[in-house]
């Protein structure tokens, strides 16, 4: 019996710790990046303003989508929306770069969102109270409300569709938009 | 000992007479139906697809054990196919086209060869076939004594994701073989019917600065904003006579049910809970079933308009995600299974406000989005299985359960 009991905690602590939430920031932020550098070759080629204001717009532009690759995705577990310990962290992280200079005048907008289980007018509201726990931790951290905007997606805009376990933790998270 | 088992077994068959207990119906004690094709136009292909489509709403029924074999005979035969003469019933009916193109069916209804109903039906043309088929069906019930089944011959809107946030709303009959889209392109969600005639409808466009409530005339094509709100806005039930409507909207992302005035424009806020209140539901006597997890998970709660005070009425389950109400009958979908990581399941459960009893409806897979229909014989709902889609009927005092799968994309919400 002690065996059994034995194996069968040592096989449950070897499961749960295998569920790491890998971050999609990385693959996300390529698909960021490219539409905007496009966006600023056009400025470039049409304008016929002095070479100091094009040089600054580009760099307003390049700024803007820079800003948004450091910014992370916050992930939450089944059913919940509230903040991790783990999550915090991030969450200070992003306040920090929301504070300094070149972002200081940028709004943000968070995206909540949801794995596929549920009905959606549940998980809409759930995809927006992740959303507005991401606010109220930024609001704390300084930065101003009036910056902040929140929309959620419900189940509708997942990164992924295999239905796995490791596909719903990526789709239950909050996305950083950076608004001009 | 033996005393309380009795008064037990007693006090149980006091509670008999009740759509949460289940009714199963023995096949041999419904009689047969056979179904004779007459038409005199159309190509086989066209003949096909109408008989099946005939077969499938007599099934529908389930009043009828219906032969499917598919004969041919003449409409003014004074008896019926050799073959069927043992058919307790014979449906005959005969398919042709007038010259301004208009699709006419005429049917007579056999017993022992005599015609003990008959009618006639036109439509402009044969592409919303369907919509006669289901009005023979809806006719000869009638004509059985049988309770109603209107919904039979209503329209379902729902929405459709067809790719991440892209979705259109379609407007269909409840077999999904008349499919016609009637908003495409953009991110717009949660179509409801505006009013019994379904000549209007609410949907809420997300592609806008702020989610918004739009409300589209059908017969004019006229489209108009209704109220915006920041983060969610959602319509989730309309009262039976289109006057009210109660929505979940999201002042400061605090998603909260408002009952709104149609013709005053005003709202008024109905739950306070900080959590999530959703899926407000009329129920008649002044009160409305929703979901909140004010208990720390979704659960089904009842609420009376006028007051706060809000009732628990589902005590079982650990996840009632949504919900619709009937007059004293809830509906609510439940998921079964334990987490994250598994495959899970929900399932739809029927209880009564004047009873503890609950019945299961579904067995398997992920069953959601219940809807009752307007005269609380059906219920209709989305079951999902390996990324595809079905809508789903439930005929509850006949215990049977159809599916009707979509060809692509899914259901993201519908109404009927």
């Amino acid at each position: 019996m002690k065996k059994i009991v034995l194996s069968s905690v040592v096989t449950a602590l070897i499961v749960f710790s295998g569920c790491s939430k890998e971050p999609a920031v990385d693959t996300k932020a390529q698909k960021v990046v490219a539409p905007v550098a496009q966006e600023v070759q056009a400025v470039q080629t049409e304008t016929v303003a002095p070479e100091n204001s094009v040089v600054n717009s580009n760099s307003n532009e390049m700024s803007m989508a820079d800003i948004e690759n450091k910014l992370p995705t916050i992930y939450f577990a089944f059913d919940k929306y509230n903040i991790t310990p783990e999550m915090q962290e991030k969450i200070d992280a992003a306040a920090k770069i929301g504070n300094e200079d070149d972002a200081k005048s940028l709004n943000v907008k968070l995206e909540g969102n949801c794995d596929e289980w549920g009905s959606d007018e549940y998980n809409f509201a759930l995809g927006l109270k992740r959303a507005q726990a991401v606010k109220k931790a930024l609001v704390a951290d300084g930065i101003d409300a009036s910056r902040i905007s929140m929309v959620s997606y419900g189940k509708s805009n997942p990164v992924c569709t295999e239905h796995t376990k490791a596909c719903w933790a990526q789709n239950r998270r909050v996305n950083f938009k950076v608004l001009p | 000992m033996k005393i309380l088992f009795s008064l037990f077994i007693f006090i149980g068959v006091l509670f008999a007479n009740d759509a949460t207990i289940e009714v199963i119906k023995k096949a041999d004690t419904i009689p047969s139906i056979a179904v004779e094709d007459a038409s005199t136009s159309y190509d086989g292909t066209f003949k096909m697809r109408f008989f099946k489509t005939l077969i499938a709403d007599l099934n529908v029924l389930s009043i009828f054990n219906v032969d499917r074999h598919y004969r041919i005979s003449d409409f003014d035969d004074s008896r019926v196919l050799v073959d069927n003469k043992d058919m307790q019933y014979v449906l005959r009916y005969k398919a042709f086209e007038r010259d301004n193109g208009s699709f006419n069916v005429s049917i007579k209804l056999l017993q022992k060869d005599a015609i003990v109903f008959s009618k006639d039906y036109s439509v402009k043309n044969n592409d919303i076939f369907m919509f006669v088929s289901h009005a023979i069906a809806y006719d000869i019930n009638q004509f059985m004594g049988k309770p109603s089944v209107e919904w039979m011959k209503r329209k379902v809107i729902f929405s459709r994701i067809t790719a991440p946030l892209k979705s259109e709303i379609v407007v269909a009959d409840y077999t999904l073989s008349y499919q016609h889209i009637v908003l495409k392109g953009g991110f717009n969600i949660f179509p409801k019917w505006a009013n019994r005639a379904q000549n209007a409808f609410y949907y809420t466009a997300m592609d806008m600065a702020k989610p918004t409530l739009k409300y589209v005339n059908l017969k004019t094509g006229d489209v108009h904003d209704v109220i915006s709100s920041d983060g969610m806005m959602v319509c989730s039930d309309v009262n039976s006579d289109g006057s009210k409507l109660l929505l979940t909207m999201a002042r400061n992302g605090q998603p909260d049910i408002y009952l709104y005035t149609v013709a005053t424009k005003r709202y008024k806020r109905l739950t306070h809970y900080s959590g999530i209140d959703v899926n407000g539901q009329f129920m008649g006597n002044n009160k409305i079933a929703f979901i909140s997890s004010r208990l720390g998970y979704p659960n089904v709660f009842s609420k009376t308009l006028d007051t706060n005070e809000v009732e628990q009425m589902v005590y079982y389950g650990r996840s009632n995600v949504s919900c619709s109400a009937y007059g004293n009958y809830i509906v609510y979908s439940a998921r079964e299974s334990s987490n994250a990581f598994s495959q899970n399941t929900f399932n739809l459960h029927l209880i009564s406000t004047n009873t503890d009893f609950i019945r299961r409806l579904t067995a398997t897979g992920v069953n959601e989005f219940p809807r009752f229909s307007r005269d609380g014989d059906a219920i209709l709902f989305i079951k999902n299985y390996k990324g595809q889609s079905a809508i789903g009927i439930i005929r509850l005092n006949y215990n049977t359960n159809y599916l009707f799968p979509l060809k692509y994309g899914k259901v993201q919400s519908m109404d009927w």
